[in-house]
């Protein structure tokens, strides 16, 4: 790895659900909670700003974000402002451009924000939003979203690999347990034990309405800070050891096999190889269960186990707090929603606070020291991918 | 900074207005519930999700008058065996944007399929429900994913046979889809 060295040192996440509040308020309020959740930081020791924001042009009719998420969060960057939008991964993106900026010696101290307002008084107009992260002209006539596109990966995987709705709604079951631990998640304080899962309505067969996430408003926001100056923040740091990214097609045409996510086996192993870890030696992952699905498609393309044994690895509760390696402790985007640009933001808050040891016992992992945090856009056609370290000194 | 002191500095003077106890919304306040889409509006240029089909919007015209004629065709670079998918103004491995115009199979069968219930987009909300699908074109190494009519999707399986169609769309335009027929 070259460059700086880069750690997160602190960050916080709105209340995730339908809010009754626009996307300057959100904005405010993700600056209001990061100043107080990060008291070591000064606003103007902050020099340069990312926004991960996906689609405010349709869902708050407003572009040129990054200025506005930085007047509204009281921060003047001097180095780099900047808005970054790659779909359900635009959080990430900001982190790693972040990350970028730091390691490059362009500046020493970074907010990353994610922002999303996804509700809208018409479900369709929000839905007609989504639906332009597929190929618009040749996908999107024929009502290409993605719910249809990861019910087809679902069902190519019960095919080639007698994958059942039994052990989907496992994933489902455990990542809404572990939201009710995060006040923060959408689905707080709501239990979906797995015959009530398998008894919700069909939205894209085979996936159930428990099998997707939602439409969410939220924003979380981390600093991240250079190995320079990091002794300004005397507190626990989760330290960026390895990065990876990989853009395979975006036309549904070339998606290929829908059961192996070759892109994630490469943003995976670049960025575990920069780490210079496996993958056995994490003690946990936040990945991108934006469906029930993915998850399990996931823990085969990351190594975690054998190709078409997913099901079986969550059933047997491998995934699980005392299994193989914990997967979504802060509850996955099916049980904390999916505001697109805040969701990779929210996963690396989740990554500090369970270094710090400050989550609720009940989604505590034991000691960790090594996470992995991983996010897809789209149709799984890109793959980002982050590792971090436990520690208070690079 | 001096700016900010001074319009500070201005407020002071002002009258506060009076805190009314019942109105403060806290962060998570409840949501007001979604409201059921009513009436069915023409969605708006560029919510539409057909692409533009004539020489004033693109240079894949050829593509759309072909349609016309019932025929799904496509670009190939003749350099390096390539057939395209959708067609294309250059090749993305050569670079070359000389390339001809070939008509694709009309047949294909269902590699994977699913269905929109719930959640479609503006102007497609009256389709519901409606199968989509991933087709293996009969004799050409393309898998096109399209909209599956003439049958409803839960009598649709892996491996039937469709046909490729044309059918007019908005404002005198056209599109393709598939129909199972196998
Ligand atoms: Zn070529």
């Amino acid at each position: 790895m070259n460059g700086r060295t880069v750690a997160v040192v602190g960050g916080a996440t709105t209340k995730f659900g339908v809010r009754a509040t626009t996307w300057s308020e959100l904005a405010q309020e993700i600056g209001a909670a990061l100043f107080r959740a990060v008291p070591d930081l000064r606003a103007r020791d902050v020099d340069s700003l990312f926004v991960g924001a996906a689609m405010p042009e349709r869902l708050a009719f407003q572009s040129h974000v990054a200025p506005l998420a930085a007047e509204q969060m009281g921060i003047r960057p001097t180095r780099v402002i900047q808005r970054t939008e790659l779909a359900c991964a635009s959080g990430q993106s900001a982190i790693r451009s972040a990350y970028a900026a730091i390691a490059s010696g362009l500046s020493d101290i970074a907010v990353a924000v994610g922002v999303e307002k996804m509700n809208l008084p018409s479900m369709a107009e929000a839905n007609t939003a989504m639906a332009c992260v597929m190929d618009r002209a040749w996908d999107g006539p024929a009502g290409a979203t993605a719910p249809p596109f990861f019910a087809m990966v679902a069902q190519r995987h019960m095919l080639e690999h007698r994958t059942t709705e039994e052990q989907m709604a496992a994933v489902s079951e455990k990542n809404h347990r572990f939201a009710n631990s995060n006040p923060n998640a959408q689905f707080y304080e709501k239990t979906f034990p797995r015959d009530k899962l398998l008894r919700l309505p069909v939205v894209a067969p085979p996936l159930r309405l428990g099998d997707c996430s939602s439409m969410t408003d939220g924003a979380a926001a981390v600093v991240l800070a250079s190995e320079d100056v990091v002794r300004q923040f005397p507190g626990p740091k989760a330290w960026i050891r390895g990065t990876g990214q990989y853009s395979d097609f975006h036309n549904l045409a070339h998606a290929g096999s829908l059961t192996e996510w070759p892109g994630l086996k490469r943003a995976a192993s670049e960025a575990l190889e920069m780490a210079r870890i496996g993958v056995r030696d994490l003690d946990f992952a936040e990945l991108h269960d934006c469906f029930s699905i993915s998850e399990i498609v996931e823990y085969e393309a990351l190594g975690l186990c054998a190709p078409g044994e997913g099901g079986r690895f969550v059933e047997d509760g491998r995934s699980d707090l005392g299994g193989d390696i914990v997967v979504n402790p802060r509850g996955g985007l099916l049980g904390c929603g999916h505001p697109l640009g805040a969701t990779g933001i929210a996963q690396a808050v989740e990554v500090f606070e369970q270094f710090a040891g400050t989550v609720p016992s009940a989604r505590q992992v034991p000691n960790p020291e090594w996470a992995l945090v991983h996010n897809l856009s789209g149709s799984a056609n890109v793959h980002s991918v982050m590792v971090y370290r436990r520690g208070r000194a690079a | 900074m001096s700016r900010e002191r001074r319009r500070t500095r201005a407020s002071v003077a002002l009258p506060v207005v009076p805190e009314t106890p019942e109105v403060p919304v806290p962060p998570a306040a409840p949501a007001p519930r979604r409201k059921k889409v009513v009436a069915e509006a023409p969605p708006p240029y560029l919510l539409d999700f057909f692409p533009p089909e004539t020489e004033a919007g693109t240079r894949l015209v050829r593509f759309f008058d072909r349609l016309r004629e019932g025929r799904l065709s496509t670009t190939r670079c003749a350099k390096d065996d390539l057939l395209h998918w959708p067609p294309r103004t250059a090749c993305p491995r050569c670079h070359t944007e000389e390339l001809e115009w070939v008509d694709l199979p009309d047949r294909g069968r269902l590699y994977a399929f699913s269905a929109v219930l719930a959640g479609a987009p503006q102007g497609m909300e009256r389709d519901v429900p409606f199968a989509v699908g991933l087709v293996d074109l009969d004799g050409a190494p393309l898998r096109l994913f399209g909209r599956v009519d003439g049958r409803p999707w839960n009598e649709l399986e892996i491996g039937a046979t469709v046909r490729v169609e044309s059918y007019e769309v908005p404002d005198g335009r056209v599109f393709y889809r598939f129909r199972a027929i196998g």
